[in-house]
């Protein structure tokens, strides 16, 4: 955990601080992004936190430990820092770039070795391929990997990450956030990660500080509350248009009641696809092979073109996503289909069920429904600080 | 007597005279670096030292070779390499420092903000990451200063310095007679194949001791 009590810096020369009186507490284990417009300040509270920006007022702790005034560069060893420019030491290979911490801690050349091959490993980069390399040969993103093994090095319960993301290519860029994801769910860092991209941060954040001028905490909550519940103008017009989009991207399929569209397999043939499509409204029916996998789509009119062998009739079946998809995923692969629906397949590939225009539409309501209700809680709740508590506790069920 | 008969009688004493005027560059240069690149980390980022550190190298420069001999054989009283070293010494600086500032203050901001972010301290960052990385741009620098010692060591023989300078002014002092051409050439060729070695020399020391990382 780390807080942040009164954190303030001024700079001489300036009337104004760059970071004013700031609380802000970052739960064990979660990411909590600070968010805002540039100049805000986000990027010099972060700094503060490793003080290579040194506070001029205010108390820094580190799982309860004060480390204000303690010596920096012992406390920067127990953090990991990636910035922005990624900042690779360019006449150091890749292993020894990676090594940089534990050779600081003085660890053996043994385990130096193997934590720089099971890191390189995690990042998903071959260790002898990669091991000898340099950084000027390396892409941006493969740098940006090797940047995050790099911080992770000597395992640091805490972790900085400023704009990390930021200097590759969106594709990327989205792969590289996803990877992270996936990384963070094992290792369960305490990380404070900033970025001026309110879709990053909404993407990234368990919890989401949006910051307006002097690292004011313009609001403090969860991505889901505070797209659907902004605290005020500022926080609304930093979101921008299109919050409800936004929020289906945080929403997965697997939450969701799924709709069911008359199927048939095509081994019982084609009798019973046409049985199954009378039994129902829908106007078509998805054909399954014999694992339950889809195949075709199939209307009345291709089901009675008896030329045609079932397996062939109708459409293919392009739009298929798993249950951990986001309902943003499913909307964009249901209108990038020529049908009005998408197949929720399990991991083998069997069907589950649908996700229809119908689906989305009562996950949006469900959601808008359920931040509503909280919202409102919020208010007639005393004490925020008890609120959030309880908040803590429900996610951690949650996981 | 032809240039090339000279070189054969005279052979054993210019390879004596060239191998006594490398060996004083490169004493200079040794002097010069250590002193050079101290003052080029100690001011490297703080602008005004900075500022007065490079003009003052720089107006030493300006000074001609023989008046800086003749005053700092006013001020040390003796004659010989204790005059003609300290003097390439001098001379060897401001291209020394000039680089070694340089060659710090180009290092990737990035890169010195990441050392930090590890926990590296300021010795250790100069050390591993900061001057490593300047060393090209060092070396260059040395590289400059030593061909320009080697011809100003040559005139450090009329304070009575050592070296290839004293075929030269051989040369000179019988200017007209049938040998005075064949000095002066001599001692210029010296000069300039020596030159060409320490060239070649640091060029050879770069490769060898640069990452292939920033190569």
């Amino acid at each position: 955990m780390i807080s942040l009590e009164r954190l303030t810096k001024r700079y001489p020369g300036q009337a104004e601080p760059a970071v004013l009186e700031l609380d802000l507490v970052v739960p064990e284990g979660e990411i909590v992004v600070l968010v805002g417009p540039s100049g805000c300040g986000k990027t010099t509270t972060m700094k503060m936190i490793n003080r290579i920006i040194e506070p001029t007022s205010g108390t820094i702790r580190l799982q309860g430990e004060d480390v204000t005034t303690s010596p920096p560069d012992e406390l920067r060893r127990r953090i990991g820092y990636v910035i922005q420019q990624i900042g690779l030491f360019p006449h150091l290979t890749i292993a020894e770039n990676v090594a940089t911490v534990p050779r600081l801690l003085k660890w053996s050349t043994d385990r130096t070795r193997a934590r720089v091959d099971e890191l390189l490993d995690l990042v998903g980069m071959d260790p002898s391929v990669y091991r000898s390399r340099y950084p000027r040969e390396l892409s941006g993103g493969q740098r940006q990997r090797v940047g995050v093994a790099r911080a992770l090095a000597a395992d640091p319960p805490v972790m900085l990450m400023d704009e990390p993301f930021g200097a590759v290519d969106p594709i990327a860029r989205e792969k590289l956030q996803n990877e992270f994801l996936r990384l963070q769910e094992d290792l369960g860092k305490t990380i404070v990660f900033v970025t001026h991209d309110i879709d990053e941060a909404i993407k990234m954040g368990d919890r989401i500080a949006v910051l307006r001028e002097q690292s004011v905490i313009a609001q403090f909550d969860t991505p889901e509350r505070i797209l659907s519940d902004p605290a005020d103008d500022f926080v609304a017009e930093f979101i921008g248009a299109g919050a409800s989009l936004k929020r289906l991207g945080l929403a997965r399929v697997r939450d969701f009641a799924l709709a069911h569209w008359p199927v048939s397999s095509v081994s019982d043939g084609r009798e019973a696809a046409l049985a199954a499509l009378q039994r129902s409204t829908a106007d078509s029916v998805l054909l399954l092979d014999d694992q339950r996998r889809p195949v075709r789509w199939a209307n009345r009119q291709d089901l009675s073109r008896s030329s045609t062998p079932l397996e062939r009739v109708g459409m293919s079946v392009t739009a298929v996503v798993e249950p951990h998809a986001t309902l943003a995923g499913a909307l964009d692969a249901m209108v990038s289909s020529r049908v009005g629906g998408v197949v929720v397949v399990d991991g083998r590939g069997g069907y589950i069920g649908t996700v229809d225009m119908g689906v989305i539409m009562a996950a949006a309501e469900t959601m808008r429904a359920a931040a509503h209700e909280r919202a409102l809680a919020v208010e007639q709740s005393d004490l925020r600080a008890a609120d959030v508590a309880v908040d803590l506790e429900q996610e951690q069920e949650r996981r | 007597m032809s240039f090339l008969d000279f070189l054969a009688r005279q052979g054993e004493r210019i390879v004596r005279l060239g191998v006594e005027h490398l060996l004083l560059v490169l004493a200079a240069l040794a002097i010069g670096t250590a002193v050079g690149v101290a003052l080029g980390i100690v001011v490297a980022r703080r602008p005004r030292a900075r500022a007065l550190v490079l003009g003052t190298t720089g107006l030493l420069l300006t000074v001609p070779s023989f008046a800086l001999f003749t005053l700092l054989f006013g001020l040390i009283g003796r004659l010989g390499t204790a005059v003609v070293l300290p003097g390439l010494v001098l001379y060897s600086l401001l291209p020394i420092v000039r680089n070694t500032v340089t060659g710090l203050l180009l290092v990737d901001a990035a890169v010195i903000e990441s050392a930090k972010g590890v926990g590296m301290g300021p010795v250790r960052r100069l050390l591993r990451i900061e001057l490593p990385l300047a060393w090209p741009v060092v070396l260059t620098g040395v590289r400059v200063s030593g061909v320009l010692l080697v011809g100003i060591a040559a005139l450090g023989t009329l304070v009575g310095g050592p070296g290839l300078g004293e075929l030269i002014f051989s040369g000179l002092r019988i200017i007209g007679s049938p040998n005075a051409a064949n000095l002066a050439l001599a001692g210029t060729l010296g000069v300039v194949v020596i030159a060409i070695l320490l060239d070649v020399l640091f060029l050879v020391v770069a490769r060898l001791t640069t990452s292939k990382g920033i190569r």
